[in-house]
């Protein structure tokens, strides 16, 4: 718990004043995001692996050295996203018999026990343009070819679109590999928010104020974060607008006010509040700040999550004397307590089908990552070293987010909705915590 | 010289209020509960008289847990600490609308160490006196 940062090599931390921070952040962002790419050859839906079954036989899967212009950073970051699915299995390079240069043959990769193969070429130097071809060894033809361009500075971004598309085509799913990460990052003992690639690079600080801050929200379209801040002894909620590049208060208010999450209109929010000295989740409509009670207590009642499809609001309450995890309907109505084993179950957060509450549990006196059908069935622990908090699901439901104190430090994790391939993607120099994924 | 005193005396008088205020010790509690315990009593009672006595000034009610909870709702533990010095208080009559209360959480440890000892001294509520109309 006790490190010295090397935070001065820090990006984001030399230069001008925090709103332009902000500003250029933003710009870059969406900059970024501006990559050409356009498909030259139509694809078919054929799913080659069946993400969905329980028991996934991983894909046999070769990636060339792209021919070009850091061709081979982009066929590795390319290899690293599929890899991390866990869905795929890259072959060793060392293993292929064709060169870059030689033309496809199916005959060199059955051999080698490869089902498919991603071959490419890199062409220009500060802008690139990369065209990619996937293989089907077993039809012995290309199934996929396409062009992306964009500027070198962004060949990351480049790269993870390209593993998007192979990814998609390969399982009929989006994937997650253009996401990003908002969190909380403790820096030279102040908290402040900051985002990063899913895969923990490109970390950039937020330009906010307050001295704490909570773990920020989504709003579903990803344009939108909210988040619960300290600014003059009050606790407050405050929405940061990405296309406004601006920040706007929501709610403050004597008491304690900590923001869930935004209804899938985006319009609503839920939070809970002790503005009046009893606990109580409110719901606030974002164009009118009209204000709902949905519950009030005597006892604590926080961290509200509004399922995917808005019917239903996940929450913690210590009604029956030690914090438990429940769920109502969005009007209050209802009220069914969802978590029984252990004495403390906090921090619920619903898979993107809503079919799991993903939450931190103790067990042993740690904290770790379980999961639990809404009905409070199939409870299945996910973590078993060290103390895990702030779980959350990635937008297409395979993979949780979280924090851990494992290593040392605080760090954050990403790993297999199931538990597997648990790995580190934030720097040993930052203390970090609160991630959750964009949903797009 | 003589002008000045009354301006000088007042003066003093804030300090007196900060320094004796500030002899209140922390009040502790126990993990995960926010329940007055015995040995928090005496402290809260001479707060409580002191407050009686110095109508000038107000009391803020901080509450802070040990790091051993997640953060949302060691925000939710931290106030209920609070609120339950503040309702403490209340009851020995001090009048409600002088005392105010925020909870930290886990946020501002007062030691940052992983022992019991140091989690203890974390787990508590610390006065923080305000003069009144502030």
């Amino acid at each position: 718990m006790k490190e010295n940062f090397r935070v001065k090599s820090f990006p984001s931390r030399t230069g001008s004043p925090e709103a332009k921070k902000l500003k250029v952040f933003i710009s870059a962002f969406f900059m970024a995001l501006i990559i050409f790419n356009f498909s030259l050859s139509t694809c078919y839906a054929k799913i080659y692996i069946d993400i969905t079954s329980p028991a996934i036989k991983k894909l046999p899967i070769a990636i060339q050295e792209f021919s070009g212009t850091e061709g081979k950073q982009i066929a590795d970051i390319i290899r690293d996203d599929l890899e991390f699915t866990g869905f795929l299995l890259c072959i060793d390079r060392a293993a292929y018999i064709e060169s870059s240069a030689e033309v496809f043959n199916p005959k060199n990769w059955a051999v080698i026990g490869a089902e498919a193969v991603i071959k490419g070429t890199v062409r220009g130097e500060q802008n690139l343009t990369a065209v990619v071809s996937l293989y089907d060894i077993s039809e012995g033809r290309e199934v996929l070819r396409k062009e992306y361009k964009g500027a070198r500075a962004s060949i990351r971004h480049l790269s993870h679109s390209i593993a998007s598309d192979i990814y998609q085509h390969i399982t009929g799913e989006k994937g997650i590999f253009k996401t990003k990460v908002a969190f909380i990052a403790e820096d030279e003992g102040k908290k402040g928010l900051y985002m990063m690639d899913w895969d923990g690079t490109g970390i950039k600080r937020l330009g906010i104020q307050g001295n704490f801050v909570l773990r920020p929200h989504w709003s579903q379209d990803g344009s939108k974060i909210v988040y619960s801040s300290e600014r003059g002894g009050q606790w407050g909620i405050y929405l940061l607008d990405f296309t406004k590049m601006s920040e706007k208060k929501v709610f403050a208010s004597r008491g304690l006010n900590i923001a869930g999450n935004f209804s899938p209109d985006g319009d609503e929010l839920v939070f809970s509040s002790s503005q009046d000295e009893t606990y109580g989740i409110y719901n606030i409509k974002l164009s009118d700040s009209k204000l709902t009670r949905i519950t009030s207590a005597r006892w604590i009642e926080i961290s509200p999550a509004v399922s995917p499809d808005g019917k239903l609001v996940a929450f913690v309450s210590d009604r029956g004397g030690t914090p438990q995890i429940y769920i109502m309907n969005s009007n209050g109505h209802d009220v069914r307590r969802v978590t029984f084993e252990g004495l403390y179950n906090t921090s619920p957060s619903w898979s993107p089908d809503g079919k799991k509450i993903v939450f931190v549990g103790r067990f042993s006196g740690k904290h770790q990552i379980f999961i639990i059908s809404p009905e409070g069935s199939e409870l299945i622990q996910l973590t078993d070293k060290g103390n895990n908090e702030d779980p959350s699901f990635s937008p297409d439901g395979r993979f949780i987010i979280f924090s851990s104190d494992r290593n040392g430090g605080n760090s954050i994790y990403i790993m297999r909705a199931n538990g597997e391939s648990q790995k580190k993607i934030t720097p040993p120099w930052l203390r970090t915590f609160g991630p959750r994924w964009s949903p797009n | 010289m003589a002008k000045a005193e009354p301006k000088k005396v007042e003066t003093v008088q804030v300090k007196e209020a900060e320094a004796v205020a500030s002899q209140f010790p922390n009040i502790y509690f126990d993990f995960d509960k926010y329940n007055i315990r015995e040995d928090a009593k005496p402290t809260l009672k001479s707060a409580a008289d002191w407050l009686i006595k110095n109508n000038d000034a107000n009391m803020i009610l901080e509450g802070h847990c040990d790091e051993r909870g997640t953060n949302e709702y060691n925000l939710a533990l931290g106030e209920k600490r609070a609120k339950s010095a503040s309702d403490y208080l209340v009851s020995s009559g001090v009048a409600k609308n002088r005392l105010d209360i925020i909870s930290y959480g886990e946020e501002k440890p007062f030691c940052k160490e992983q022992s019991e000892d140091c989690w203890q001294k974390n787990r508590r509520v610390q006065f923080i006196p305000a003069k009144a109309g502030k």
